[in-house]
This record gives C-alpha cells, structure tokens and sequence, in this order.
C-alpha cells in the first residue's frame, strides 16, 4: 500500500512518494524517507517489499558511489538507470530476487535536459514524462495524462457526457477549461 | 494471466520486392494500465537487419542487450557484418540456451542479405524454433488479430512504399482491436539503397 | 639458448629464457621440422593439400592412416609432426566446428577455424603443467566471405595465409621449389601435379597412392552456392562439401598423368 509519483518539468524533474512504514493493518512509522539521493543530480524512489526495499536502495547508493569515485565522475541519468535496471532484471532470474519498484529521476548536466525513469521489480524501464507506482498511479496517471492532453494536438474542445441513472439518459456539461 | 501478455504490445513483419518491412506498437502497460506510450519494441541490428520483440518487456530490453553484445563480438571476430540467416540462428541459439527457464518474448527478424539483396523474415517461439516465412510473421499480444488483417491486405511483390502502407494498415487495424497493443506505431522499411523510419499516431486510447 | 642438455629452462614450462626465447617452441618447431613433408597450393578455383605418408614397416597396413582430415564440410587440415598431437588438434577443430554450426547454423568460414586451432596452440604455450603441441598444420578451406584460403599454423600459436607453403622436413627446398613454380593464375589440375613434383623433390622411396594422401578444396560455381542459400533449404539442407580427400584411386591416377 506504498505510493509513488515523479514528473519532469522544463528544467527538473519532481519526485514524491509516501511516508509510511506499514505491516498489514499497523502503521509502524509516519516518516519514513523512500528517496534517496544517488548523486549531485540524481534521484531514486523506492517502494515494494519491505527488506528489499532498503538492501537494494543502498546496493544502488554503494554501487553507483563506487563508480564515481573509480572514475572520478557520476552516471549519468540514462546510465545509472541502465545499471539499475540490469541489477534488477538479473535478481529476477536468481535463485531469490529484489521485489523493488523504482522511479529514477535526474538531471542530466550534459544535455541539460531532466531525466525520469520508471522501473518495476521485472526489470522493465520506460523512459516517461511522468511516473508512479502503487495503487496511487490508476488516479495519477489519468490525472496527468489530462493535464498533459492540454498541450497535445489531440486535446479536443469539448467532449460530448451522458449518464444513465435510475433518472434515465441525460446530458452532462463538463467544463474543459477547467 | 499469462506473462506473455502482462506488458502487452505486437510486432509484424513482411516482405516486399527487394525490401522487407517491420513495425511494432508503442505501448508499455501493466496489464490493462499503461505506463508509457513511447516503448519501441524492433532495435537495428546491422544496416540492413532489424530486430522485434514482443512479450516481457523486461526480457526485451535485457535481449535487445545482449544481442547488440552477441553481434558486436560477431563483427569484430568475423571483421564482416552479421547476415539474416545466419543472425536468426544466432537469436534461436540464444533462445534455446535457456530452454528450461525462457525469456519470455518472440522474436522477428527481417533483414536483407548482402549479395542478392533477398529480403528474409523469420520468427521464433520463446525457446528458438525458427519458423522461415514466405511473406509474414506477426507475435504479441494482437497474434490473432495481426494475422487475419495481414492475410487479406499482404500480398507478392510490393515496392517499399505500398509495403509501408500495407504494414501500417495491418498494424494499426489489428492494434484497434486489441486493448494490450496500441498507442501508436513505428515502422521500419529497409531497402537495398536505404532505411526508413516513420511513426503514425494510431487510436490513441 | 638451446644446449646439448637443454639448457636450464627446458624442462620446466614453456617460459622466457634469459635472451627473450621460448625455448619449448623452438624444441616444438625442431620437432616438426623432423616430421614428413606437407604442402598446399592454393589456385584460382581451389586448393590442394598433400603430404607425404611414411610407414615404418612393411606389414603395416597404410589405407588405415589419414593424415588429411575434414573438419567441416568446408574445410580440411594437414600436418607434419607429431601424430598424436595431431590428432586432439582435429577432434578439438572438429568440436569447435559443430559448436559453431550450432550457434550459427553454418559452418565456421576458414579463418574462424584457424584462429581457433591457433588459440588452443597458443594457450599450451602460456599453461602449467602442459607442453606445446608438436605439429605445423595447413588449413585449406572455403568461405562465402573470403573465397578459397590457406593458412599455416605453428606450434607458437601464430598463423599465416599462404598462397603456396610447405612445412616438415623438406620444407626449405620445397617452398624454394614452389616459389619458382607458383604464378597468380594456375589452376587446380595444375596445383596438384605442382604438389605432386614438390613433394618429388627429396621423397624417399617410390610415391605410389600408398604413400601419397592428397586433399582439395574445389570453388563451387554460383548455382551451387545459390541453392545452397535459398531459404527453403535453410535449417535441413546439407551443403555441398567442398572439401574432399582424393581417394587411393585419384591419387594413383594423378600420379600416372
């Protein structure tokens, strides 16, 4: 019951994500921090199961610190989400796996662009505008892909809403403007 | 459910006189929730071969992956560019390598070969039987759908630009039909003097 | 720093002696110049490759030895050496063959196989507890890439393409004698009576198709290469070799023209 949202802006990239540390029914905990800053300029939201949660958050941290002190410079954005994801997709095929659903976001300073990556526990990444994870990202993305569909060529004027009730079929204004 | 059909998308393949085409969906979903609409599922694999997956979209990335590995290794061993065929075996090879514990996707090849400039299609099942196809071959979520458009629209011996336009009817009419597909598509044409690459906006919901 | 006992390094592994030599190869390479003498030709529609085949008695039943071997389909090998050396060397080369055909589904192309043969020449030269092999092989062979192609490896590890080459015990007079003979556009026929007279000069005894083994690779013509491709064939077809061992009954009638 974990929840996580991430989304890009011209120059930055936002992340969010719950607080809770929860088991069943018991909230154990009300401020819990589930991002982790990876770099200078990278970001990592965290949720799933709550043992692998952490171990492979800080496999991640460790690793990743590693290779900038190696090279004496960071991942960048799309690299570190390359690692992440291979890490990930590797467990899955071994003997017992991380069940760990991640959105990475960073800044990429070489192209001075925002970067955000969607990742779940199978390994699969999606390069989005937007992201989240958990029962929060059926009322999100639907929320987000509305606000985006403004700036899409596909955004129509007005739609057209009927509702059918004990009343019978009836016609609904819905104010797009809005 | 299937896991086959947990991250859903479709991949269809034809051929036409000395050219082959190969197009795939955009959508990367969670079952019936969609995650992004950006997700490419055929990757170039030399000039004149390209490569589609469809199925665990995780295993298509960690294959995409390993396949670059593999024909990177090949050119430099072999100091030439990998063929069609030979590429083919090289994907069942792979497949079946893990024949008791698969990755979870299908393959399609298209490709020209280096002399005669023949067009090449083939697909495989999840563990690399190779099925060498005269015309068409389709995998993914939209199988069935893919495989009824493609067989009355497909026919001998099209010049690239009607193939295009018979690999994009067929793509998008059968991903209209099937909600795990879709979002738009992109589709490659490879011709003895060049590629192309064009995505269409299809239903977008 | 080869002494009459060896010298210090000798009998350990194969390691640097103080001059920057590797002594076991140069014991190796002695070795194979000790061993009978083996040539090969390459022409403009294939190849040949011969050797001389020596029995050390009489009641020793020759049609039993085969010192040219296939490895694939594509390609064939002769050696001067040791025999048992050889012989791992063709069973690893013809494993390594049916491993690439596994992966590829087609045959390695010569150079492939060579630099195989190679690699597992040269590792017995950096391993523990291992010598080098005995043997200089040549490899004739065919390939959709480089055409016909004919490569010499040593017990170092290293390789060559040769137009024409010889190695064993014959090998200075021989390739002095090919270089005179060998132009750019001879044909098969004619490589193999040129290998026949090479191996003619300094042969001891009578050559007879008891005590000759030929091999060749023949350039197949564009039909057979197209039908060997067509993808209808792809998976079950069974290329046509290239490569082939002349019979005692070729060979003798070689020997009579």
């Amino acid at each position: 019951m974990e929840v996580s949202f991430a989304l890009t802006g011209k120059d930055y990239v936002i992340i969010a994500a719950d607080q809770n540390a929860a088991r069943s029914i018991i909230k154990m905990k009300g401020d819990e921090d589930k991002i982790k800053a990876l770099g200078s300029h990278l970001l990592m939201a965290y949720s799933g199961e709550p043992g692998d949660t952490i171990q492979f958050a800080e496999y991640v941290e460790r690793n990743l610190r590693l290779q900038q002190m190696r090279n004496n410079h960071p991942l960048r954005p799309q690299a570190a989400a390359s690692w992440v994801r291979r890490s990930i997709a590797d467990s899955l095929r071994s003997r017992n796996s991380y069940s760990v659903n991640i959105l990475l976001g960073g800044y990429d300073m070489a192209e001075n662009t925002p970067k955000l990556y969607w990742m779940d526990y199978l390994g699969t990444q999606s390069d989005v505008p937007y992201a989240a994870h958990g029962y929060g990202s059926y009322f999100a993305l639907s929320l987000l892909d509305r606000e985006v569909q403004k700036r899409l060529v596909i955004s129509f004027p007005s739609f057209r809403v009927k509702v059918v009730d004990a009343e019978g079929v009836r016609e609904v204004d819905v104010d797009m403007s809005v | 459910m299937s896991i086959m059909e947990y991250n859903g998308g479709s991949v269809v393949a034809m051929v036409g006189k000395n050219c082959v085409a190969i197009a795939s969906d955009l959508r990367l979903g969670n079952q019936a929730l969609t995650i992004a609409t950006n997700f490419e599922k055929v990757f170039p694999v030399t000039d004149r071969i390209m490569l589609g997956m469809a199925g665990l979209a995780s295993d298509v990335l960690t294959l995409r992956d390993r396949f670059r590995l593999l024909v990177n290794m090949y050119t430099i061993k072999e100091e030439r560019e990998i063929e069609p065929e030979t590429f083919a075996h090289l994907v069942s090879s792979t497949l079946y390598e893990k024949r008791f514990g698969p990755y979870f996707i299908e393959p399609i090849i298209a490709g020209l070969s280096k002399g005669s400039n023949k067009p090449f299609i083939a697909s495989t099942d999840v563990i690399g039987c190779i099925n060498f196809a005269k015309g068409f071959v389709v995998c993914g979520t939209a199988t069935d759908k893919l495989f009824g458009v493609a067989e009355s629209l497909w026919e001998p011996d099209l010049e690239p630009e009607d193939l295009f336009e018979t690999i994009s009817q067929t793509l998008m009419n059968a991903v209209d039909r099937d909600a795990f597909s879709g979002w738009g598509v992109v589709v490659h044409v490879i011709t003895p003097e060049k590629a192309f690459t064009r995505y269409l906006r299809a239903r977008m919901d | 720093m080869a002494t009459a006992d060896g010298g210090a390094y000798s009998y350990s592994l194969t390691v640097f002696s103080p001059s920057g030599k590797l002594v076991q190869i140069e014991h190796a390479l002695a070795r194979v110049a000790q061993g009978t003498t083996s040539l090969g030709i390459k022409a403009t529609n294939g190849i040949v490759i011969a050797t001389e085949k020596k029995s050390s008695s009489l009641l020793m039943d020759t049609s039993m030895i085969e010192k040219v071997c296939m490895i694939c389909p594509n390609i064939g090998i002769v050696y001067s050496g040791m025999g048992p050396d050889y012989r791992v060397l063709v069973s690893k080369a013809r494993k390594s063959a049916q491993g690439y055909w596994k992966i590829y589904g087609e045959y390695p192309p010569t150079r492939i196989l060579v630099q195989e043969l190679a690699t597992v020449m040269q590792q017995a030269t950096q391993s523990g507890g291992v010598r080098p092999y005995g043997v200089s092989l040549l490899v004739a062979g065919w390939d959709l890439n480089r055409g016909p192609t004919l490569y010499q490896v040593d017990p170092s590890g290293s390789f060559w393409a040769w137009k024409a080459s010889a190695i064993g015990k014959n090998m200075i007079n021989a390739k002095t004698f090919l270089e005179k003979r060998y132009n750019d556009d001879i044909s098969l026929e004619d490589a193999i009576h040129t290998a026949l007279l090479t191996l003619k000069e300094g042969f001891e005894g009578q050559m007879t198709e008891k005590t000759i083994e030929l091999g060749v690779i023949t350039v197949p013509s564009e039909e057979e290469i197209a039908a060997g491709m067509a993808v209808e064939n792809a998976g079950t077809m069974r290329p046509k070799p290239t490569f082939r061992r002349l019979t005692e009954e070729e060979v003798k009638d070689y020997l009579a023209m």
